[in-house]
């Protein structure tokens, strides 16, 4: 018998929702002593599903048909007291943002010991050591001091780890982790992932393992099921399921996943458009009453960028990648070294120099849903640009027209509002906006870094071309070497402000010279089996 | 429209707002009903409430209340309404200035701000009226003078917090000016909350006028209801209705401009989706 087995399990969703069921007819098993993953793009009913399991769904959000059948009693006939009861001792979660699940005033070892003692009668200091001793077998140093930190004093890894140990602290039978690495740095994510198989070889539990990345599933999982639209399409063991796959969603998710097989080759046009030499941004905290600090965000940083081709900057979070690109367009005003463009530095202009001069350089941003205005229509969004350069509005509204329908988008879009759009369309019309002012170049901040895969694929696809299409010298920033990949001709590797490593793709990918590009690349998730 | 759609939803909204467009009505008809104005005698004094020419009685000089009731809503709506401009214009801009640039400007522009709010308002707005010589006008600058800070609090929040959006970003990158990126990018976006406090402080704009006319700090050329208590102190134990019907006048128009904010405000601020 299987630990857990879903049979039919029918997920409703509130009556204004916009589809009727969450999940329709799901049905799954983990055995003991397994990881099974559910894999799905947003939307898909996943995390619902998981959290039905933990009787955790969200008000107004129903179980309305099937059995959630656990150590052989069906949770849905549960009391509310039951359940309570089991969750934490039976059935544990960790999810994907540790800061939210973590109360950030109450230090870690009473959080860790609260969930303790509220299933055992032991006394705090027993509670504090083995807490102490949970905290040690997830890796974590300095056991002592972190029992008394607060929350946002930890690293993200850190916190994931505490999440887990709390998780764990009373031996549950099943583990559900949702999404547990997709806020997390790449090298830390590779932590997390074996720290998971390893604790889940040990105490002999079972994993239900929800997330969207293919490469996780590839690194983690004894079998997987496929989720889409509330309903599983798919389901077997990984090895079938990977290797050949039977459903065409299946196959396209599989495709979608940024391989990095085809390198694109350094490109012929060597005179440099974009010249950056010595760039350093310092951010100054602190002031009147406290100690000042001064962070260095970008420490003297040089690259070329030459017409056609893509530089990607590639980095984990706080490694100054996005701070090296907002220097570069202007948006924050750099403490020393020079950008020119065509020659002419623009690090230093006064703003009235400058203004002529923005056209020429433009942006995709990261986040599809704060980076258009909400109170404008795409039309005024998208001919915004134009129109401060005096353009007469007719003309400026045929050209958007054409713009909207070069990115993928019908010219019917014009009179609607940014919300009415998904993340990827919202990232088109982004595109669009900055293709009208005929760019020489372009900066994509991880311009899909927010996008189901599918979606990322499409994007990506299209920057290529455009990039191509309009000559266009791109600077491409990212965490995802996989993404890196895909569409740069060279790449640029940053940690803590400083330059790593750069060079042709090809090269960086196959004979990396510096540990930490080869820390980075090791801990792509599926590397070996996708 | 949506909004108006969620907005009459409320009964409470709705409520505040008949109250408050028929007190508007009285106050645009009263020269028409009542063309001689409030000042003229037309009875015995102090007659009471009921008599078919004076529905609301007579006050201590024998006016008609019913028709210093009327003219009462024009002064009161007028420096309330003006008053409430010119604070949300002064707090727009120098806290839209405060929280789009930050840094010097910011602080300065806030130290201004905090000068105005650590003073008693209600002092300042005396002694200010008394220097400039009481007039509706003065009414109107001290009530503005004395309101702004809170505008300009709110605002400079709402900047603070939008100015880093992407949207802001990017039309940055497109070469737009600061001001245009203030008033047609950031401004539209904060403009929720920049409403709901307006009408509150429409409310206490009329609050602070009544109290200056019960100082006797209000114009001596008009009649307010500020104004007509302060007249009827005297006779406030021998005919109640001279003192109470201006202060239930006071009372139901904050009371239907706050009914109102509260409904701009869950109109206006709801979790709707993104």
């Amino acid at each position: 018998m299987p630990l857990l087995s879903l049979q039919n399990l029918t997920i409703a969703l509130p009556p204004h929702a916009d589809r009727p069921l969450a999940a329709e007819d799901v049905s799954l098993e983990v055995g003991r002593n397994q990881i099974v993953c559910i894999v799905g793009e947003s939307g898909s009913g996943k995390s619902l599903t998981a959290h039905a399991i933990m009787g955790l769904l969200p008000r107004g959000v129903t179980a309305a048909g099937g059995k959630i059948v656990f150590d052989g009693v069906d949770l849905l006939k549960q009391s509310a007291d039951a359940m309570r009861k089991r969750r934490g001792r039976d059935i544990a979660m960790i999810f994907q943002d540790p800061m939210a699940a973590l109360n950030p005033v109450v230090a870690i070892g009473k959080q860790v010991t609260e969930q303790i003692r509220a299933h055992r009668a032991i006394s705090q200091t027993e509670a504090l050591n083995q807490a102490g001793e949970l905290l040690g077998q997830m890796g974590l140093k300095n056991v002592g001091e972190l029992l008394k930190a607060y929350p946002h004093q930890l690293s993200g890894g850190q916190r994931q780890r505490v999440m887990i140990a709390m998780a764990l602290s009373l031996s549950p039978k099943l583990l559900i982790a949702d999404e547990p690495t997709t806020a997390l740095d790449v090298t830390t994510q590779a932590q997390i992932l074996k720290l998971i198989k390893r604790i889940q070889a040990e105490r002999d539990m079972s994993v239900l393992f929800i997330t969207h990345d293919f490469g996780v599933v590839a690194d983690m999982a004894d079998s997987v099921a496929v989720m889409r639209y509330g309903k599983i399409v798919e389901s077997g063991t990984t090895k079938e399921v990977l290797g050949s796959p039977a459903h065409d969603y299946t196959r396209a998710l599989l495709a979608a996943v940024p391989k990095g097989e085809k390198y694109l080759p350094p490109s012929a046009d060597t005179k440099a458009l974009v010249q950056v030499s010595g760039l350093t941004k310092r951010f100054r905290r602190g002031g009147l009453f406290s100690r000042a600090s001064v962070v260095t965000a970008v420490d003297q940083v040089s690259l070329t960028l030459c017409r056609g081709e893509t530089l990607g900057v590639v980095g984990e979070s706080g490694s100054g990648k996005s701070t090296l690109a907002r220097c570069v367009i202007r948006l924050l005003d750099p403490d020393a070294g020079e950008v020119l463009l065509d020659g002419a530095d623009i690090a230093h202009m006064k703003p009235g120099e400058l203004r002529p001069l923005r056209r020429r350089i433009q942006m995709v941003f990261q986040d599809p849903f704060s980076s258009l205005n909400p109170r404008q229509t795409v039309g005024d969004i998208v001919t915004a640009g134009p129109r401060i350069l005096g353009e007469d509005a007719g003309q400026a509204r045929a050209r958007a027209t054409e713009t909207l329908q070069l990115v993928g988008l019908k010219p019917e879009c014009m009179d609607r509002f940014p919300h009415e759009f998904s993340g990827g369309q919202r990232q088109r019309i982004g595109l669009a906006r900055a293709l009208m002012l005929k760019p020489d170049v372009l900066i994509a901040d991880e311009p899909v870094s927010a996008l189901d895969v599918t979606v990322q694929a499409q994007v990506l696809k299209l920057l290529d071309d455009v990039r191509r299409q309009m000559n266009l010298a791109m600077l491409f920033i990212t965490h995802d070497m996989r993404v890196a990949a895909e569409v740069c001709h060279r790449v640029m590797v940053m940690r803590h402000g400083k330059v790593v490593e750069e060079g042709p793709t090809r090269d960086i990918f196959a004979r990396p010279s510096s540990d930490y590009t080869k820390a980075l690349l090791a801990a792509i998730p599926g590397r070996q089996s996708l | 429209m949506n909004f108006l759609r969620r907005f009459f939803s409320r009964p409470t909204a709705l409520l505040g707002f008949v109250v408050f467009a028929a007190i508007v009505v009285i106050a645009l008809a009263a020269p028409l009903i009542f063309a001689r104005g409030p000042f003229v005698i037309v009875g015995m004094p102090l007659l009471p409430p009921g008599a078919p020419s004076l529905p609301a009685g007579s006050d201590v000089l024998g006016r008609n209340m019913m028709v210093g009731l009327a003219y009462g809503a024009r002064v009161s709506l007028l420096v309330g309404i003006c008053a409430t401009l010119c604070a949300a214009g002064m707090g727009v801009l120098l806290g839209s200035v405060a929280g789009y640039y930050g840094g010097v400007v910011d602080d300065l522009l806030m130290r201004v701000t905090e000068f105005f709010q650590i003073i008693p308002a209600f002092v300042l707005l005396m002694v200010l009226v008394a220097f400039l010589q009481p007039s509706l006008e003065s009414a109107v600058i001290g009530i503005a003078l004395i309101s702004w800070p809170q505008v300009a609090r709110v605002v400079r929040g709402e900047f603070l917090s939008l100015r880093s959006r992407e949207f802001v970003e990017a039309a940055r990158t497109l070469g737009m000016r600061d001001a245009a990126i203030i008033f047609t990018q950031i401004l539209p976006n904060a403009l929720p909350p920049i409403v709901v406090i307006s009408s509150m402080m429409v409310g206490n704009a009329i609050l602070a006028e009544s109290a200056l006319s019960f100082l006797g700090l209000g114009d001596p050329n008009l009649l307010s209801w500020g104004s007509m208590i302060e007249g009827a102190r005297s006779a406030m134990w021998v005919a109640w209705w001279t003192t109470v019907l201006p202060g239930l006048s006071i009372m139901i128009t904050v009371l239907a401009l706050n009914l109102i904010g509260d409904g701009l405000n869950d109109a206006l601020n709801p979790r709707r989706g993104r």
